[in-house]
C-alpha cells in the first residue's frame, strides 16, 4: 500500500507541475490583464502598478519565480483582493465549499443508498417505481433549475428557509440538497442495478437458505457486493460536487471556493485562479486516490499493489 | 492481483465499515460546527467583493461605501438639505463635516488652507494632525504605491512630477538608499539623502547628486554639498554607485502640501480648480495612519485586528466574498450622530439573488435590481431611483471608415430611437441622452446633439455619398457580455437597418477581452458608460482631449484641445463653464461618440430606515442612516 502510495503522489506532482505550467501561460494568453478597467490608468501608473506586481519582468522570469514560491506553499498576493494573499483566500473559501460538499454528499449518500436498497429489494413495486421517477428527474434537471425551484418553493411559497448566505446552519441546507440531488438520483439507480444483480447470486441464495431474515441478508451479505459501482463512482462524484458548487455558490451567495474561482476567471485574478486551479487538481487526486484505496478494502478481489 | 492476502489488510477490511462511519460523522460535526452569526443592525447589499480598504489604492463604487464609512477626509459629502427637490433629488457637495473644521481658499484659487478639527482623533486616540495628510498623500503619490487615482492630486504643484518621478539636472531631489528593513512594502523609506541633481543617464538608472547637509529635517540648500553617485537596484547594467531605490523630486520643496501647523494644511494647486474641494471629499484622499502602516506594512495593516481608522465606523471582521462587519466608532468625532450600532455589507453578485434576500427580510437596502422585474417595481414606495452622474454612450472609431466622415456620425446619431430604448429595454425611467454631460449639474448648460430624425439621418448619409446606404460596409457594434447590452444593441441595429439601409453585426465579448479590445481601438462601434468622478463638466469633457488616456476613439480636435486647457485656467466661474459648454458644442457636432441614454441610481430601501436621500451621485454615507424598528 506504501508503495502504491509513493507512486501515485509521484503522478500527482507530475500532474501538478504540467497543470501548473500549461495554466500559466494560458491565463496569460487570454486578452485582458488584472490591471484593465473601464476607466483606464494612465500609462506611467499603471507601470508602477505592474512593477510592484513583477509584471513588467520577462514571462520566463515570471514563471520560475512564481513556480519557485509555488513549490514553497505560497502562492502570492491576489491582484484583485489585495488586502489578501492566496492563501489566505483558500483558507477562508475551503472550509465553506468543504462542509457544503460534506452534506451534499451526505445528502446524497444517505438517500441514494436507501431509496436503491428499497427499489431492488421491493423491485417493479410503486415504491421502486416512484424512487426510480424521482432519480431520472433528479438526474435530469440542472442543479441551477433545482436550485431556483427549490427558492421559490421553500423561501417565498413555504418560507422555511432564508434565501440565501452563509453564517447560519439553515443556510447551507437548501444548497445543499439542490447540490446533492442529481448525484443521490444517480447512487439510487446504481445501488438498485448493484444489489439486483448480487440478490441473484448463489452465495444469497445460500444466506436464505441458511434462514436468515431478508433484512440480515441484504445488510451484511448483499450490500457491500452491491455498493461496489457506488464507491466507485464517488471519485467522479467528488468532482461533480465540487465544480457544480460553483453555479450554486452563486445563486445561494455562498463565499466558498467557486465563487472564489468564477471570479478570478474572469478578473484576470492570475495568481488567485491558479492557486484555485492547483487546489481542484490536488483535490480530485486525492479522492480519487481514497476512492482506489477504499475499493481494495471492500473487494477482497482488488489488489492496488498489483 | 495477488493471490495471497496478508492478515493486515484483512483485518483493516473488517474494520473498514465501521471506520469509515466513524470519518463520515466526525466530518458532519466539522462541517455544523461553523457557528451562527446574529444579525447586524443594518445589512446592505455592496454588489461585489471590496478590493481594497485601503483609500489610496481602491478605486470601485463598492469600495466608496466601505471606505466612506471607515474612514474620513478633510471634507464629506454631505446632503445640503432635508426635503428632496422637485426631481425627488437632495442636492450634495462638499462640505465641513469631516475632519477640516473649516478652510479658506487663496484670491486666485490656487492656495487653500484646511484648519483641522481638534476633536477628531484616530480609532486609537491619536489626535489626527495636518502631518497625517501631508504623509498620506506622499504615499498616495509615491511610485511605488501605484495608486490609480494618483492623477486626482496632479492638480496640485509637482504633484505629477513626483508621481512619475520626473527629475531633470539642476532640480531639488529625494534619493531613497537600498536600506530597507522589508524590501517589498507599499510606501518604503530606506534612508533619504536630498541634494541638487548634477548628472543623470537616459534611463534614469545612474546619476550623481550633490547632496546638501541635512540638520533637523531642515535641508541646507545654499550650503556646499558633497557629490554622490547612484545606481538604481532595478539597474540593467550593474553600476558603479551607491545602490539606491528611488530618485524623485524632493517633495518637501517641490510638492505643494505642507503642514505649516499642527492642525492647519495648506495646499497649492497649478491652477484655479473650482472642484477641488469635491476631490478633497473623494475618498482616494482620505488620510491613513502613519505608525499603522509602517508597522504592519502592506497588505497586513488592513487586517481587522491592526487597522486604525478614523470614520464612524471601525472593521469588525471580513469573510472575503461574504461580507464586511463594522461597528460603531465611539473615537468618532461625530459619533453622536451615529445610529447603527452594527453594519453588515453583503458582497452578493447576483441581483435575483440579492432582491430575494431583501424581499426575505436578510437585507435593508439592496444597490441593484434585475431589470426585467423593474416595471414591477418601480411603482413601489421602497423603490428608490434618481437621476445620476453616468452616462452610456457608443464610441465610435473615427479612423474606420465610413466612421471617419463626420455626416455619417451624425446620421447614426439621428436614426437611433433613444426613447424606444429608455422606454421598451431599460424601463427605470432614463433620460435618453443628447448631450454627453448628463443634466443636473449646477449653472452648466448642456450642448445637444441632433434628435432622433429618420428622414434628416438619410439626408446626411445622402450627402455623405451613401444613398440609402449603399456602399457602406458592414458596421460592427462591440459590448461586453451581458443581456442588457445585448438588447439595446439589438434596437440600435434594426434602427439603423430600418433607418439607414446599413447592415450592422452584433459581436459580444467578455470584459477583459473587451477592455483591451477597446484599449488597442480594434472595433467599430462600441458600448460605453462614464461615470462623474466628481461634480463638474470637466470629468466628462477632458476625456476626450486628443491622445486622453480615456479617448480611446483615435478622435481629436485642436480646438477642443484648446477650450478644455482655457476652461482649466480660467477664473471667472461662469465664463468657465461657458467654455466647457463651446467645448461640449464641438463634441457633439463632431460626434465621435453617441450618447444614449443618462443613468438612474436604483435602490430599494426597507421602510425602516430613514435619512436615505436620493442624490445625483448615489452616495448615500451610513452614519445618517437610521433604523426605526428592527425586523426580527
Amino acid at each position: 500500500m506504501i508503495r502504491f502510495l509513493v507512486k501515485r503522489l509521484g503522478w500527482m506532482l507530475l500532474t501538478i507541475w504540467v497543470v501548473y505550467t500549461v495554466s500559466f501561460f494560458l491565463m496569460r494568453s487570454v486578452p485582458g490583464g488584472p490591471f484593465a478597467s473601464e476607466k483606464k490608468i494612465p500609462p506611467a501608473i499603471k507601470r508602477n502598478i505592474e512593477a510592484r506586481y513583477k509584471m513588467d519582468r520577462p514571462i520566463y522570469e515570471q514563471y520560475f519565480s512564481h513556480l519557485w514560491s509555488t513549490v514553497c506553499l505560497d502562492l502570492g498576493p491576489s491582484y484583485k483582493l489585495e488586502d489578501y494573499t492566496v492563501n489566505e483566500v483558500i483558507a477562508q473559501g475551503f472550509p465553506v465549499s468543504a462542509s457544503l460538499g460534506i452534506f451534499a454528499m451526505f445528502f446524497a449518500l444517505s438517500v441514494g443508498l436507501t431509496a436503491g436498497v428499497i427499489s431492488a429489494v421491493y423491485r417493479n413495486s410503486s415504491y421502486d417505481l416512484a424512487f426510480m421517477l424521482m432519480a431520472t428527474i433528479g438526474i435530469a434537471i440542472p442543479n441551477f433549475v433545482l436550485a431556483s425551484i427549490a427558492v421559490v418553493l421553500f423561501v417565498f411559497v413555504w418560507p422555511i428557509f432564508p434565501a440565501a448566505g452563509w453564517g447560519q446552519l439553515s443556510q447551507i441546507i437548501l444548497p445543499a440538497i439542490c447540490l446533492g440531488a442529481p448525484f443521490a438520483g444517480y447512487i439510487a439507480r446504481l445501488t438498485r442495478t448493484g444489489m439486483l444483480e448480487v440478490l441473484g447470486m448463489d452465495y444469497i441464495r445460500t444466506a436464505y437458505a441458511k434462514g436468515l431474515g431478508t433484512h440480515q441478508v441484504v445488510v451484511k451479505h448483499a450490500l457491500r457486493g452491491a455498493i461496489l459501482p457506488v464507491v466507485s463512482y464517488l471519485g467522479p462524484a467528488t468532482a461533480g460536487i465540487l465544480s457544480g458548487s460553483l453555479v450554486l455558490e452563486r445563486i445561494f451567495a455562498l463565499p466558498g471556493m467557486g465563487s472564489h474561482f468564477i471570479e478570478a476567471a474572469t478578473q484576470r485574478d492570475y495568481t488567485l485562479a491558479m492557486g484555485m486551479v492547483l487546489i481542484y487538481t490536488v483535490l480530485l487526486f486525492v479522492m480519487n486516490t481514497l476512492v482506489d484505496l477504499s475499493y481494495s478494502m471492500i473487494d477482497p478481489r482488488v489488489d492496488v499493489e498489483g | 492481483m495477488a493471490a495471497e492476502r496478508k492478515p493486515m489488510s484483512h483485518r483493516l477490511r473488517k474494520i473498514f465499515p465501521y471506520l469509515i462511519l466513524v470519518v463520515g460523522v466526525m466530518v458532519m460535526i466539522w462541517a455544523v460546527s461553523f457557528g451562527t452569526l446574529p444579525r447586524a443592525d443594518f445589512a446592505f447589499n455592496n454588489g461585489d467583493e471590496i478590493q481594497t480598504v485601503d483609500p489610496a489604492k481602491a478605486t470601485g463604487v463598492p469600495e466608496g461605501r466601505i471606505i466612506n464609512a471607515l474612514f474620513e477626509g478633510l471634507l464629506r459629502q454631505h446632503p445640503l438639505a432635508v426635503e428632496p427637490d422637485e426631481n425627488n433629488i437632495v442636492p450634495l457637495a462638499p462640505t465641513t463635516r469631516g475632519v477640516a473644521e473649516n478652510y479658506s481658499v487663496s484670491e486666485d484659487g490656487c492656495i487653500y488652507t484646511f484648519h483641522l478639527r481638534p476633536t477628531a482623533r484616530w480609532s486609537n486616540k491619536d489626535p489626527i494632525t495636518a502631518k497625517d495628510f501631508v504623509w498620506s498623500w506622499r504615499r498616495m503619490l509615491h511610485p511605488e504605491t501605484g495608486s490609480q487615482y494618483a492623477y486626482q492630486l496632479y492638480y496640485i504643484v509637482g504633484a505629477e512630477a513626483y508621481n512619475l518621478s520626473q527629475v531633470k539636472v539642476g532640480d531639488p531631489v529625494e534619493v531613497e538608499l537600498a536600506d530597507r528593513k522589508k524590501p517589498q512594502q507599499l510606501f518604503p523609506r530606506g534612508t533619504i539623502v536630498r541634494g541638487i541633481l548634477t548628472e543623470v543617464d537616459e534611463a534614469a538608472e545612474n546619476f550623481s547628486v550633490e547632496v546638501k547637509t541635512e540638520k533637523d529635517g531642515q535641508v541646507d540648500w545654499e550650503g556646499n554639498g558633497r557629490p554622490r553617485h547612484f545606481t538604481k537596484v532595478t539597474a540593467e547594467q550593474p553600476g558603479t554607485g551607491e545602490r539606491c531605490h528611488h530618485l524623485l523630486p524632493d517633495f518637501e520643496s517641490q510638492v505643494g502640501i505642507r503642514a505649516t501647523a499642527g492642525d492647519t494644511l495648506v495646499v497649492t494647486l497649478n491652477n484655479r480648480t473650482p472642484y477641488f474641494t469635491d476631490l478633497v471629499a473623494f475618498y482616494p484622499l482620505y488620510p491613513v495612519h502613519r505608525k499603522c502602516v509602517e508597522k504592519y506594512g502592506n497588505p497586513n495593516w488592513t487586517k481587522p485586528e491592526n487597522i486604525v481608522n478614523n470614520g464612524p465606523f471601525l472593521l469588525d471582521f471580513r469573510r472575503i466574498r461574504d461580507r464586511v462587519r463594522m461597528s460603531k466608532n465611539p473615537a468618532y468625532w461625530n459619533a453622536g450622530i451615529v445610529q447603527l450600532r452594527v453594519v453588515d455589507a453583503l458582497a452578493i453578485k447576483s441581483q435575483t439573488t440579492s432582491l430575494n434576500m431583501y424581499i426575505n427580510g436578510q437585507l435593508d437596502w439592496t444597490t441593484t435590481v434585475p431589470n426585467p422585474i423593474i416595471p414591477d417595481l418601480r411603482d413601489r414606495a421602497d423603490f428608490k431611483t434618481a437621476p445620476m452622474l453616468t452616462t452610456y454612450f457608443y464610441r465610435l472609431n473615427v479612423d474606420r471608415p465610413p466612421l471617419d466622415n463626420r455626416l455619417v456620425r451624425q446620421a447614426l446619431n439621428m436614426a437611433i430611437d433613444k426613447e424606444k430604448i429608455v422606454d421598451k429595454v431599460t424601463k427605470a425611467g432614463q433620460l435618453p441622452a443628447r448631450s454627453f454631460v448628463p443634466p443636473g449639474l449646477p449653472g452648466f448648460q448642456s450642448a445637444l446633439c441632433g434628435a432622433f430624425d429618420p428622414q434628416r439621418a438619410r439626408q446626411l448619409l445622402a450627402e455623405a455619398g451613401f444613398e440609402n446606404g449603399r456602399g457602406l460596409p458592414r458596421i460592427e457594434i462591440l459590448y461586453n457580455t451581458s443581456e442588457g447590452h445585448r438588447d439595446i444593441a439589438q434596437v440600435i441595429q434594426q434602427d439603423w437597418k430600418k433607418n439607414l439601409g446599413i447592415n450592422v453585426i452584433l459581436r459580444n465579448l467578455e470584459w477583459g477581452t473587451f477592455l483591451d479590445t477597446l484599449g488597442e481601438t480594434d472595433y467599430a462601434v462600441a458600448r460605453s458608460g462614464w461615470i462623474g468622478d466628481y461634480a463638474d463638466a470637466n470629468t466628462f469633457l477632458d476625456m476626450f482631449v486628443t491622445h486622453g488616456t480615456n479617448n480611446e476613439t483615435n478622435w481629436g480636435n485642436t480646438d477642443y484641445d484648446h477650450l478644455i486647457a482655457q476652461a482649466g485656467e480660467e477664473k471667472d466661474v461662469e465664463r468657465r463653464l461657458e467654455i466647457l459648454h463651446q467645448a461640449e458644442r464641438i463634441l457633439m457636432d463632431e460626434l465621435p461618440i453617441i450618447p444614449i441614454y443618462f443613468y438612474r441610481s436604483i435602490n430599494m430601501v426597507q421602510d425602516c430606515v430613514e435619512g436615505f436621500s436620493a442624490n445625483i451621485q448615489d452616495v448615500h454615507p451610513l452614519h445618517l442612516l437610521r433604523v426605526t424598528s428592527y425586523e426580527e
